[in-house]
Parts: structure tokens; sequence; C-alpha cells
């Protein structure tokens, strides 16, 4: 605002060395005097300056804003004198009268004189005609803005009995009792950590049967490549679902066959565990195994992959993440049955394993807990 | 506004050159926006629901700020015309006429006004230089 409406070039503002007040935390005057600022700057100018220097120019906006306050000041005490609250134009001219009276006024050596030939009244007339008329730059809106405060509702707006006769209804509501009463909350779940440790390795468990089972179906696929995209589907929405969530992972129906043999990975590891071994690794150790070597196992077709019996395999845990998938680069290869489309999958399947990978290091993480503790 | 009795024809062209004077006023828009007016005087007490009296305190404030502005404006031509005696080549530099509070603080102590602006602020190497010779 402060560019507007002055023609003469601001230069010296920049030859100014104080800063203005954009450094300064606002006032809450702040509009006004902006305001005043740009008036002052076009009275000047109409005067003929071509420049201002900015603490000049906010001086004499200090003085304008002053001498305003003050017109309405001695005004209003001299309307109060006579026992009015409103002024008219005798306050006026008596409050000018006393603010021009250091400098000296025309016809102040007259007393008894009527106050409209005053002769602040008749300079003001002359001032008038004389100056052209220079309207203000931009137009102004009304201020201060009244803001609608949103008050606290009484009792009878809340339809609330007041607690106690001496509390009058039309007063501010209290406020809910929640706000300032504190009460205790006890936790009603018991929680016991042997139990909490079972309930997460059961949930685990299911994860791991969950992930097998994908990882079985992977290799069906593989080996026997007919009615691929439709299990791909099937698998890929097993993955997400996987993926997803591994504790959400469906249970296992009865039915299937693995489960039986699967049930309590713990014993089996405890009982096998003088290697590296992971009850999750473990399960799928077979399934791998017969990727790697052996065409025996491929006879089998779709079925069972995994003999009834357990090989105790060493692993390494490499932090790559190929682990599963390479084995089934492998066994495409040996199959010879590179096609594109299943090359394609097979691209597409390795990044949904490498999620299932993840999360079967991180359940490998607590079966390792479990075993030890 | 009051109607006195009014005993001399005197009092009564005074009556008149004042009403006519304030219906000139509407025509007439000062400077100062009637809001920041209001503004001003309300905080301060004064009431009233006639604009025209809201327009003569716009227009007697911009004939104050006007006075001193000119005043001011004479000590600078004033400043101008000493310098140009002197120096020859500072004629066309000089021409610009710019508000510094040199010349505002000399004119407003005539109407009381105590303005003092501070010398010089030691924070820079042109402290203390004579202000007409400083580079605008």
């Amino acid at each position: 605002m402060r560019h507007v409406g002055v023609k003469s070039t601001r230069d010296t503002r920049e030859s100014e060395n104080q800063q203005s007040v954009s450094l300064e935390s606002p006032k809450a005057d702040e509009f006004g005097r902006a305001v005043s600022r740009i008036a002052v700057a076009q009275i000047c100018e109409s005067l003929g300056y071509q420049g201002f220097k900015e603490s000049a120019l906010d001086a004499l906006t200090d003085i304008l804003i002053w001498y305003l306050c003050d017109i309405g000041k001695n005004a209003s005490f001299h309307a109060n004198l006579a026992g009015r609250t409103e002024c008219n134009i005798f306050d006026i001219t008596r409050a000018l009268e006393e603010l021009g009276a250091s400098h000296g006024i025309p016809g102040a050596s007259k007393i008894g004189n009527c106050l409209l030939g005053s002769g602040t009244v008749r300079e003001i007339i002359q001032f008038v005609d004389s100056k052209e008329e220079t309207p203000f730059a931009q137009p102004v809106p009304k201020f201060p803005i009244v803001r609608d405060r949103k008050l606290i509702p009484s009792f009878e707006h809340m339809n609330e009995n007041p607690p106690g006769k001496h509390i009058p209804a039309w007063l501010p509501a209290f406020p809910d009792p929640h706000t300032y009463i504190h009460t205790p909350m006890w936790n009603e779940r018991s929680s016991e950590p042997r139990a909490d440790k079972i309930e997460q390795a059961k949930q685990r468990r299911k994860a791991e049967r969950a992930l097998l089972r994908l990882q079985q179906r992977l290799v069906c696929n593989v080996s026997s490549g007919t009615s691929a995209s439709l299990v791909t589907n099937a698998e890929k929405e097993k993955l997400q679902e996987v993926a997803n969530n591994s504790f959400l992972a469906a249970p296992l129906k009865p039915v299937e066959k693995e489960v039986s043999q699967l049930v309590l990975p713990a014993k089996h590891s405890d009982e096998a565990s003088k290697n590296n071994h992971v009850s999750v690794l473990e399960a799928f150790a077979p399934a791998i195994e017969a990727m790697k070597g052996g065409t025996s196992n491929e006879s089998d077709g779709e079925k069972m992959l995994l003999p009834e019996k357990r090989a105790a395999v060493h692993f390494k845990f490499r932090t790559g993440k190929k682990i599963l998938g390479a084995p089934l680069d492998l066994c495409l290869q040996k199959k010879g049955e590179r096609s594109a489309a299943a090359i394609l999958r097979s691209e597409e399947r390795d990044d949904k394993k490498r999620r299932a990978e993840f999360i079967l290091r991180q359940t490998m993480e607590y079966p390792m807990e479990l075993n030890q503790s | 506004m009051n109607h006195n009795p009014q005993s001399s024809d005197g009092k009564h062209d005074d009556d008149s050159a004042l009403s006519d004077f304030l219906a000139s006023l509407m025509d007439y828009t000062p400077t100062i926006p009637d809001e920041l007016v209001e503004h001003y005087l309300s905080k301060s007490g004064f009431q009233s629901p006639d604009v025209r009296l809201i327009r003569l305190v716009a227009v007697a404030t911009q004939k104050f700020v006007a006075e001193v502005a000119s005043d001011a404006l004479m000590h600078c031509k004033a400043r101008q015309a000493a310098v140009v005696k002197d120096k020859r080549d500072k004629q066309q530099k000089d021409k610009r006429l710019i508000l510094t509070m040199d010349d505002l603080s000399k004119s407003l102590r005539e109407y009381g006004v105590n303005v003092k602006h501070q010398e010089y602020f030691a924070d820079s190497p042109s402290t203390g230089i004579d202000p007409a010779s400083r580079e605008e």
C-alpha cells in the first residue's frame, strides 16, 4: 500500500538506512498508520515535494494521527463540559482554537466573540477555497472491522439448569464435566507375557503356513506350466493378501495335506537345532531341493512336492533378495520352458516374492527367539 | 446547529457563510479519507452522526499538515539556495525537493512539537557527514 498513489519517486527510500516497520511485529493500528502515511505523502506531493525520507514521513504520519486524536479529545471534552455527549460545530471550533493557540489565530484578542465568526474557521474556509481537490488515492473500507464473536452459550441456550440456585440462567454454561474431572482408568485386559508369546507364536505359524502354501503353488506352476495364468491370478491374490498382512492370511483348512506335517514346526526345530535351522526355511527346504536338483520330485507333478521326511539342509543367509527367486529361474532353465509369457510372469513374481521373502525374514527372527526361550 | 438570536448582520453573515461552507464541504473531498478520521475520532471519544463535521475535521487536519510541510519546504528551498551560492555544480542534483528530518524538526519547532532526530548512528563509514552533501 505504500507505493500506491504517490506519483513522485521514492528513491530516497533505498538511500535511507533505517528499516521500515516490516521488521517489527505487527501493531494493532497498522492499517490506520499505513493509510495515514499515504494521505500525508499525497498532501506533501501536492505542495511540491518530490521525495521523502522515510523517517520524516513516519514522523509526519505520527503528527497527523496525534492531531486527529487531539481534536477528538478536545471536542468531546467541550461537549461533555456543556452537558452533551454528541459534539457539534462549536465544540470543534473551540478544539481547533485551542490547538492553534500556540501558533496564533486571527481574532484571538477579541473577547465575547461568537464562535461562528471564529478566525480559525475562516482560515479553513480560505484553505478549502484556495486548495484544489486531491482525493485519497484508494477507496478505504470501513475499519476497524467488527467480527462476530462466538460467545459461550448461556444456561438457557443449553437448556440446562444451573447447578445451584445462586447462579442465574443467563450466565454462560459450565463446560462438560469430562473436561475438568479426571477419573482413573483401569486397563481391563490383564497382560501375561507368556500368554502373549504363545499367542504371537500361533499367529506366526499361521503366517508360515500361508506362505508355504504360496510357495508350493509357485513351484507347482513352474513345474507344470499348465493353467499358469489362472494360478498366477490366484497366487497374486494370495501374495497380495500375504504381503498386506500375514496375520490376516486365511487359516488353512484341514483338507490340505501339508498342514499335518507342519503343525508344530517349533518342535521340529527344537529337535534338529544343531544348525541354523529356522522353521520356515526348513519347511521350504524340500521345495527348494526339488527345484534345485531332483527330477524325481518333478515326476510327482502337481501333487505333494514335500517328501514325508525332512532333509537337513544348510542355508546361506544371503542379504540379497533372490533367495527363493534364483532356484525358480534355474528350474525354468532346466525345464526349457522359456516362453516369453513365463519369463514375464516370473519377473513379476520375483517382485512379489521379494515382498514375501521380506515377511519370511521377519518371521524368521521371532521363531529364533522362540527357540532360544 | 445552535441558532442564537442574531443581533447584528455580521453574525448572520458568519452563520450563513458557515452553513454554506459546510454544504460545500460535501462536494470537496479531503485528502484524508473519512473512514480514517472517523476511526481516530471515535478512538478519542468524539461522537457525531454528522458527516459534515467529520469532513471539517479532516480538512482542518489537512490544513495543519500542509502548513507544516510547506514550512519544511521553505526551509529546504532556503538551504538549497544557500548551497547553490557556494557550489554551482550541485545545482542540477539538488533540484529534487526531499522532505528530510532536519527541515521537519525545524518547522515543527514553531508549532510546539519537539522532534529530535538522531544525528548519526555510528554503524556505517559514512556517519557524521553533512546531510546536504551526502549522496542521495
